[in-house]
């Protein structure tokens, strides 16, 4: 399952889902899915939350996998 | 978003199918006078009281229903004119397919609909076959069928949107 840091690091730079999905043309529900682990962007999505969260696609997400494996 | 007309589309749905299943017992229970002889030629047909209420009462709320599914949707499409739908679209209007996020949500309801419709229309074919039903009761079930396939669609597009938080 893949994991994710956006609900952190948008709380981080005082985004609210709105704000978020308006840089990355997407709608409010959308990350909101994507939060929840609901569903799991394509690698443009992912891109683009990682530019609006100035950060990279694998500090943003990770297969909870290599978490359990890395602990 | 629990207010946009295409999240209500399969409730008006439903609402159609209920009124249209009531109309059917309206008009499948008349009794019909055929008078065919060299000096009179009339058809009489004759709604017993309750099946005539059903006929009447239900084709007049059909078309108030339908007065305010079309004001509702002439709403959506003025207050989102980049998200249109038209009645006459092939495509379901239920369909939320505004980004790859929304577009995901309606596959999931559109592969338990599918689902649904793989086993029930053939079982309901093979009922309709083997049963000597009367022909209202063969509309009420294919009337039923299309009603679940929207109460299906409905409960897991709502589920999804249902803890919505910012």
């Amino acid at each position: 399952m893949l994991r994710n840091r956006v609900k952190e690091l948008r709380a981080r730079y005082g985004f609210t889902q709105s704000d978020l999905g308006k840089l990355t043309d997407v709608t409010r529900q959308t990350i909101a899915f994507i939060e929840k682990g609901e569903f799991s962007p394509s690698i443009a999505l992912a891109l683009k939350l990682a530019k609006a969260l100035q950060t990279n696609v694998d500090e943003l997400f990770w297969l909870e996998e290599d978490e359990k494996n890395e602990k | 978003m629990k207010n946009d007309f295409r999240m209500q589309y399969p409730l008006w749905m439903m609402g159609f199918i209920v009124v249209l299943g009531m109309f059917a017992y309206g008009v499948s229970s008349p009794v019909t006078n055929v008078v065919n002889t060299e000096t009179e030629q009339s058809i009489m047909i004759e709604f017993e009281p309750v099946a005539g209420f059903f006929v009447v009462g239900t084709a007049a709320l059909y078309i108030i229903m339908l007065v305010i599914f079309i004001f509702r949707l002439l709403r959506h499409n003025k207050k989102n004119p980049n998200q249109k739908v038209s009645p006459f679209s092939v495509r379901p209007l239920e369909y939320l397919e505004q980004d790859e996020g929304m577009t995901y949500i309606t596959r999931k309801a559109s592969q338990k609909v599918y689902t649904f419709m793989s086993w029930s229309l053939p079982m309901l074919a093979v009922f309709a076959m083997v049963t000597p039903l009367p022909r209202l009761f063969i509309v009420w079930g294919i009337l039923l069928v299309a009603l679940i396939q929207y109460v299906i669609y409905y409960l897991e597009i709502r589920k999804h949107f249902k803890e919505e938080i910012e």
